[in-house]
């Protein structure tokens, strides 16, 4: 009897504590005129902008000074509102002291009258008056690289275009700043040059370095623009993912943590004048020429994956190699897409495979309380990097897990991802399998991500008793029981219309 | 008992029947287990993937049917095939095989176990293959008192080549589920003729409107029912049993189906339909003359009747012939006329012609399909004739008239094998029945029943009549054995090479004995899939329009619902003529690109230029005088692509289409279409109103995109020689909007 009050205590437990810490991203609201008070100075400003992947990745490093009479505790970031949508993984630390992580950073909401977005940094404690302080701020720029000319013949070299501001834009005064442009390639048929700003030449090339600047700008308003380009050769494919959505699986029953990642794929490399030609792809796959084409994507996986599969909409992607490799290094999954994605083509699969639960979850101390580390994003490996418009994290925990908690770990370089104010985090429920409440599921949405990101660790802590483990079994056995006795019962009824 | 041995517990008595009991289930499970495993190789050797071209449609109906539910389902109409027309497909399918599928879909889904509607269409197939031998196991359990008769039969037809043909995993076709269906009814009418129950009939006239929803071919049930009643009639074996079960099924077997949209008011209109009904009048007649003859004297009786049966005959012909020429009763349809004459689809109907499967049988096929089961099956038709109840006559007609029907068309070696798993069964059953049972009279108790039995005639007193020699035995069963093994070797073997190939994926070997798989059909289906408008139209011979559908999602001019032969024969047209015809025809259907199959790189036999004659064909049966089979034909009459080649075979579109680029791929002059074996002219054909958008990496599929009206509002020609900076031949200067020439 006791399996019957087991399967209907079971069935009655509540599926989801409150303890658990959903999150939604919040911008805040600022009024129309906003200006952000002149409370502090940038005595110098040196910003990198790395234009090697298909997106712009900058570093910002600053030497800021409060020259306001009173502490101050919030640094405002400008970006013009085009831009600051593209804007990915944003992150600020101190610099002589990165090990002690990451500012609290908080987004504003657009302003209609004003082309200004800013992220507002939050130090832990206000900057006393006179007091310097060294930021380093890093963020990728994603879809910021156009092709120019916008299409081009099959074995045409591609040119990438890059505009920005010569001058860092802030929203303080700065006294020097210099901006460092590393490009790909020496090939650089046009780039601006300035006049009158610094002595020599500007901007100062070195290789496939481009330095504009130092320039003295004490007497420049904050907020001037100094627009400069350069276009240079890139031939490779401008990966775009516009939707990333990932599940993670936890089995418990099985030991079994099944991933499976469906992206939508586009390449924003340039545009094919004439129509695609077979005959000029199979030359010039033959020479291994370079192309604005994916011909290939490598995926590397973690030790112990085991059954990958990759399929898309209309089944089996037959092209596709897996090389399960050894425990120490890792497998790889060589993944052919069924055609030659070009400038402009899309396309989107499914990829999935399995893992060992053992090395990813650990058991706490606390008898029913878990500890799951999972990657946040894997992602194709590339030398020419990868973009995510969107990614959709899901959590799929076991029955009954309660008590969920979720954090993603920091060291002491950036780790790719925005900070967890600006992830939305929901908690849902998922029936499948036979399940009665259904699985906790753990959604974290975040958009701008590029493949900087692929070593990000998600943690997540749950509770999980041994009534939740059995809820599933009790509750197909007393289906069955039930089945039987009713099959039972109604077998013992007599309907028919003879006499008795 | 002296002899009594532990096992006896559980051999004998009430135990040992419980014993058989569960071991017959735990066989028919295992048969069961085979038959589905049996057709899973293609889902092992390649993918859970839909096959061929009709299972396409059904998929991507039944996709529908569960995206949409039951009644936007059944009031579909499709704007994205037939294109400009349409296709009120909802009203033109059998939607069992669908409806079947989604309910199986929902019932996973509500118990929620997360599968993908592909999946379930895949494996109904097999699933039913299951069913169907269970159900072969009670309608040979019918025909026979031995107990093996039926666990034979349902062996056979578990792993029979002729049904496997049609129920691999993939091959989601409606034959999935009919062949289930067609058995199961036989099962259900047998019991109902044997019992003379209401019941039985009932359920048969209800699986048989479940047969009429999924396949067209219910038709055989609709017939082969009444003439087996019509028979047993003539036989002179009426009976109320008969009445009972063949009245209840008419009438709420047609009852149902009629419910079906697309037969409709077919049961009573059409001429495959006439003989049941005219067979219900007629058990009525008879019925009546036998309530009748209870109350006439012998004599007077003899009289009426000759006059009733003359009298209802002349009438009901007449009636016949009448409602026939008036056009009541709708005339056979031309696939059952090439039934009854196999040349008369290759002159009036190309169409029909054109599908292989319609074409007569070869001999071998009964063997390939059939194996040991062939040269068994007339040994089991005559040990029916030797029993002769009402259920051995079924079996002889059936097995008369599949006979006739498989060795007709291909396909329907499909409707046949069930008899022939019957009959088979019968036959080896009474061999093994009499050949393996190790018991042998004792001499001596003979020798003293024959001393006590002395006073009466030795004639009369009972002989040894049997097999009893040890080595006789051992013989045949040891042969039985042998054939039993090969026959399940071949069925392996058959089943593995010859029925068990997507067609959509080709394997091949690589040098290193590893497999390699050409999927250049869904690597081009694929990129127009991704990379097209959403509503970019598809022109293509009908062959691909149910893939295009399927896997491209994107609209097309004709599928392999060839419902409008003027349709395909547009396309056709298209194909088989100069650019300068085809490109308004494909500007007035509003073509963006054109797909065709070509093999000539891969040596792929399959393609469009050896399907081309049959566009010719269909084209010229609509435009007899614009298209011309005799001129793509030399004057030799050969059908060549090399140098040698006509002029319009030349200038025909499917021609250019099919060797544009193609020679760039080669050195200059060498060239060669691998599957016509021969070498290409040096020159590729020039194309002016269509450009290459794809060709996918075999070069089995090509796309070509048709470009737009030219901007100057000059002809394709001129632009294009204009661009390739050759002089302008002819100073035909036009000015004006753009327009669309028409000749």
């Amino acid at each position: 009897m006791w399996f019957f009050t087991a399967t209907v205590l079971g069935l009655l437990a509540p599926s989801l504590a409150a303890a658990t810490n959903a999150t939604t991203p919040f911008r805040v609201a600022l009024p129309s005129d906003f200006k952000p008070a002149q409370v502090f100075k940038n005595t110098n400003v040196v910003r990198n902008t790395n234009l090697e992947k298909s997106y712009a990745r900058e570093t910002v490093n600053l030497v800021i000074e409060n020259i306001d009479k009173k502490p101050q505790g919030d640094y405002y970031v400008p970006f013009p509102a085009d831009v600051f949508e593209r804007v990915g993984g944003f992150e600020v630390r101190d610099k002589k002291a990165p090990q002690q992580g990451r500012f609290v950073v908080t987004v504003t909401e657009p302003v209609a009258s004003s082309e200004t977005q800013y992220f507002i940094v939050h130090f832990p404690e206000p900057l006393a008056p006179k007091s310097q302080l060294t930021l380093g701020i890093s963020y990728s720029l994603l879809s910021s690289l156009s092709p120019l000319p916008a299409t081009i013949n099959q074995n045409e070299k591609q040119y990438l275009s890059y505009r920005f501001s010569a001058y860092v834009p802030s929203a303080y005064q700065t006294l020097t700043q210099k901006t460092k442009l590393k490009l790909p390639s020496t090939d650089v048929p046009e780039y601006t040059t300035t006049e009158g700003l610094k002595s020599g030449a500007d901007p100062e090339r070195k290789g496939a370095t481009y330095t504009y600047g130092p320039y003295d700008t004490a007497k420049v308003a904050p907020g001037t623009e100094l627009p400069v380009s350069v276009r240079y050769e890139y031939t490779h494919p401008v990966i775009t993912v516009n939707l990333l959505e990932r599940d993670l699986e936890v089995s418990h029953w099985g030991g079994n943590l099944a991933t499976e990642e469906r992206y939508w794929l586009r390449n924003n490399a340039s545009q094919l004048t004439n129509q695609f030609s077979r005959v000029e792809w199979t030359f010039a796959s033959y020479q291994k020429a370079p192309t604005c084409a994916v011909r290939e994507l490598t995926y590397p996986l973690l030790p112990g994956s085991v059954d990958p599969y990759f399929i898309d909409d209309i089944g089996n992607v037959s092209t596709s190699r897996y090389r399960p490799g050894t425990a120490k290094t890792g497998a790889n999954l060589e993944f052919k897409p069924r055609y030659p994605i070009f400038g402009g083509w899309n396309y989107s699969f499914k990829l999935g495979w399995n893992n060992n639960l053992s090395s990813f979850l650990r058991k706490a101390a606390n008898a029913d309380s878990y500890v799951l580390k999972v990657p946040f994003i894997q992602g194709p490996k590339m030398a020419e990097g990868v973009q995510y418009e969107h990614v959709v994290l899901r959590v799929v925990l076991p029955e009954g897990a309660h008590n969920v908690r979720y954090e993603i770990l920091e060291g002491t370089t950036s780790n790719g991802l925005p900070g967890q104010n600006q992830i939305n985090a929901t908690f849902s429920s998922l029936k499948t399998y036979m399940d009665t409440l259904g699985r906790t599921t753990l959604t974290l949405e975040v958009d701008n991500v590029t493949d900087e990101a692929r070593d990000s660790q998600l943690i997540v802590t749950y509770e999980h008793t041994l009534m939740d483990a059995l809820r599933k079994p009790l509750t197909i056995f007393g289906g069955l029981l039930a089945v039987f006795v009713g099959i039972w019962s109604v077998g013992n009824l007599d309907v028919s219309i003879k006499k008795r | 008992m002296a002899q009594s041995s532990p096992l006896d517990i559980v051999l004998k008595g009430s135990s040992g029947q419980s014993t058989r009991g569960l071991l017959r289930i735990i066989i028919l499970l295992t048969i069961a287990a085979a038959a589905v495993a049996s057709r899973l190789f293609s889902v092992i050797r390649f993918e859970s993937i839909i096959h061929e071209f009709d299972p396409w449609f059904n998929f991507r109906a039944t996709k529908y049917l569960v995206q949409n539910g039951f009644y936007s389902f059944w009031d579909w109409f499709d704007d994205r095939t037939w294109h400009p027309l349409g296709r009120v497909t909802g009203g033109t399918l059998y939607p069992g095989l669908m409806v079947t599928s989604g309910v199986v879909y929902h019932i996973l889904r509500f118990l929620t176990i997360p599968v993908d509607i592909r999946n379930v269409c895949v494996l109904l197939a097999p699933g039913f293959s299951g069913l169907t031998a269970l159900a072969m196991y009670l309608l040979t359990c019918e025909m026979s008192t031995s107990p093996s008769a039926g666990l034979l039969a349902a062996a056979f037809m578990g792993i029979a080549p002729g049904y496997i043909s049609r129920s691999v995993a993939g091959s989601y076709d409606n034959e999935a589920i009919a062949i289930f269906l067609l058995v199961f009814t036989f099962y259900l009418w047998i019991k109902a003729v044997k019992n003379g129950s209401i019941m039985w009939g009932a359920l048969t006239a209800l699986f048989y409107g479940y047969m009429v929803s999924a396949w067209g071919g219910y038709v055989f049930i609709t017939n082969l029912i009444p003439l087996h009643v019509f028979v047993l009639l003539c036989m002179g074996r009426y009976s109320c049993r008969v009445y009972i079960s063949y009245t209840t099924w008419y009438a709420l077997g047609t009852l149902g189906s009629m419910q079906i949209p697309f037969v409709g008011f077919l049961p009573i209109r059409n001429s495959d339909h006439m003989s049941a009904l005219g067979v219900f009048g007629l058990i009525q007649l008879v019925a009546f003359a036998e309530f009748v003859r209870g109350f006439l004297p012998g004599k007077q009786f003899q009289k009426l009747l000759t006059a009733m049966v003359l009298l209802t005959f002349g009438l009901g012909f007449g009636g016949l012939v009448l409602l026939s020429v008036s056009g009541i009763i709708a005339p056979w349809s031309g696939r059952f006329y090439s039934l009854w004459d196999t040349g008369y689809a290759k002159i009036h109907i190309p169409i029909i012609a054109s599908v292989s499967e319609h074409q007569p049988t070869a001999w071998p096929a009964f063997f390939f399909d059939l194996n040991f089961l062939i040269w068994l099956f007339p040994a089991g038709v005559f040990m029916c004739f030797q029993k002769l109840k009402d259920e051995h006559v079924f079996v002889i007609i059936y097995a008369v008239l599949a006979s006739y029907f498989a060795g007709v068309m291909v396909r329907l070696m499909l409707t046949l094998t069930p008899i022939v798993c019957v009959a088979a069964a019968l036959a080896l059953s009474s061999i093994l029945d009499s050949f393996l049972t190790m018991g042998r009279p004792d001499p001596e108790a003979l020798a003293k029943a024959g001393a006590e039995d002395s006073k009466t005639l030795r004639s009369t007193s009972k002989p040894v009549i049997g097999i009893y020699s040890f080595f006789s035995k051992l013989t045949v069963s040891a042969s039985v054995t042998v054939y039993l093994l090969l026959f399940v070797s071949h069925c392996t073997w058959v089943t593995s090479n010859a029925y068990s190939s997507p067609s959509v994926v080709l394997a091949s070997r690589l040098p290193d004995g590893s497999q390699h798989i050409i999927d250049d059909y869904r690597e081009a289906y694929y990129w127009l899939r991704q990379n097209t408008p959403d509503n970019a139209k598809i022109m293509s011979w009908w062959d691909y329009g149910y893939q295009i559908g399927g896997m491209a999602d994107r609209p097309t001019l004709v599928d392999n619902n060839t419902w409008n032969n003027t349709h395909i024969a547009t396309v056709g047209k298209a194909m088989s003529s100069r650019e300068e015809v085809s490109y308004p025809i494909l500007r007035q259907h509003d073509v963006d690109y054109v797909l065709v199959v070509f093999g000539g790189l891969l040596g792929y036999s399959g393609d469009d230029l050896n399907k081309f004659l049959w566009m010719v064909r269909i084209a010229e049966g609509i435009w007899p005088d614009e298209v011309k089979e005799r001129d793509f034909f030399t004057s030799r009459g050969e059908y060549r692509v090399d140098d040698e080649a006509t002029p319009t075979m030349r200038n025909s579109l499917m021609y250019k289409m099919s060797y544009y680029n193609y020679q760039s791929l080669f050195p200059a002059g060498q060239a060669v279409d691998r599957v016509r074996g021969s070498r290409v002219p040096a020159e590729s054909p020039q194309l002016n109103t269509l450009e290459e958008a794809f060709t996918s990496e075999n070069w089995i599929i090509r796309i070509f995109k048709v470009k737009d009206l030219d901007n100057f509002g000059r002809d394709h020609s001129n632009a294009v020689s204009f661009d390739k900076g050759l002089k302008r031949k002819r100073a035909a200067k036009k000015k004006g909007p753009r327009v669309l020439r028409t000749e």
